[in-house]
């Protein structure tokens, strides 16, 4: 990939990232958000998570959709017995290796 | 540095440290992703330094392979970082007065973690000294963990690493799933998002299709889903 052009991306990216976090430390008092609005932001961590998870899951292995599938049905139950992010991830990197063995 | 604050400084680290065993296996997941997506090694170093947000760069990682326009990649970084306006919030109420350089610094260190140990009941201090000591521990582990896996990355055996596709989504799935189960509405409007989102992928980029997805539902979201109170203020 053309370095300047990755140099660019990372520059964008980190000012996106930096002036969300910037912002009230500077303005401090002056910055109040309607529920509405705290609502909103609240949610696009879900909303996101959601969209980045579906239909990209499927495309694991982009011949064999349910080992995806499989491999983020077995992140999703230990997510819900609240195992740590590492174990979920360890896990289904486990069942989507011994699912492409096969 | 007087002794109070370098004090201060270690407290922080101390209680950085739980965090920073979680934070170097994700490191080394995001950087293998990263070297898969044809960064270099030095390009995969310099996301974590620069940017500095596992989320994001997991995702710009998942973009660069899929060959998504930076645009895009740039856009999708800012609607999910948007979240953190809430947590700085939250994070400088609960500091004491502190002198704008430090908190131009400091402000470089929210993440969803720093956020979580100083604004709860586990941070004692409201010093901005501890506070940069949480921050120089998780970034010191999020750098190690980047540097450890990209250059691990030529090491593997093929058949690891393309299991190592299916990290991205197990992360995310594990951030999202604990919340679910005590909230009805919140778990519908992810299904609702999933579906939404994959609707769109067939009309559209990814990239753009969840961009759109994710602002889309969280407007339509926030309607109707309520949200615990907890740390917030």
């Amino acid at each position: 990939m053309n370095n300047l052009s990755v140099l660019l991306l990372f520059l964008g990216m980190a000012l996106v990232t930096y002036v969300p976090r910037m912002l009230p430390f500077v303005l401090i008092d002056k910055m109040r958000f309607s529920p509405r609005a705290e609502r909103f932001l609240r949610l696009i961590p879900y909303t996101a998570m959601a969209a980045l998870i579906f239909p990209g899951v499927l495309s694991v292995d982009a011949a064999r959709p349910w080992i995806g599938l499989l491999g983020g049905a077995a992140a999703a139950v230990l997510g819900l017995r609240k195992r740590s992010a590492i174990v979920c991830v360890l896990a289904a990197i486990a069942v989507v290796f011994l699912l492409q063995l096969i | 540095m007087t002794e109070k604050k370098r004090e201060l400084l270690l407290d922080g680290v101390r209680a950085g440290l739980p965090i920073m065993l979680g934070y170097v296996p994700i490191g080394i997941a995001y950087a293998v992703m990263a070297r898969q997506a044809g960064l270099t090694v030095g390009q995969t170093c310099l996301m974590s330094i620069t940017v500095y947000a596992g989320a994001s760069q997991m995702m710009a990682a998942g973009m660069l392979a899929d060959h998504g326009a930076f645009l895009a990649i740039v856009l999708a970084t800012f609607v999910l970082n948007l979240r953190h306006i809430i947590m700085s919030t939250c994070v400088i109420h609960r500091m004491e007065p502190t002198s704008l350089p430090l908190r131009l610094l400091a402000a470089f260190g929210v993440t969803d973690e720093s956020f979580a140990l100083f604004t709860t009941g586990t941070g004692k201090s409201r010093s901005v000294f501890f506070f940069l000591g949480i921050h120089a521990a998780i970034y010191l582990s999020w750098n190690l963990g980047t540097l450890l896996g990209a250059l691990a990355m030529d090491l593997l055996p093929p058949i690891l690493t393309a299991s190592l596709g299916i990290s991205l989504y197990a992360m995310f799935i594990s951030i999202l799933m604990p919340d679910l189960p005590g909230n009805g509405k919140l778990a519908l409007l992810v299904l609702l998002t999933a579906l939404c989102n994959t609707l769109l992928c067939r009309v559209m980029a990814s990239s753009w299709a969840l961009i759109v997805s994710t602002l889309l539902c969280a407007f339509v979201g926030s309607f109707f889903v309520e949200l615990k109170e907890e740390s917030y203020e």
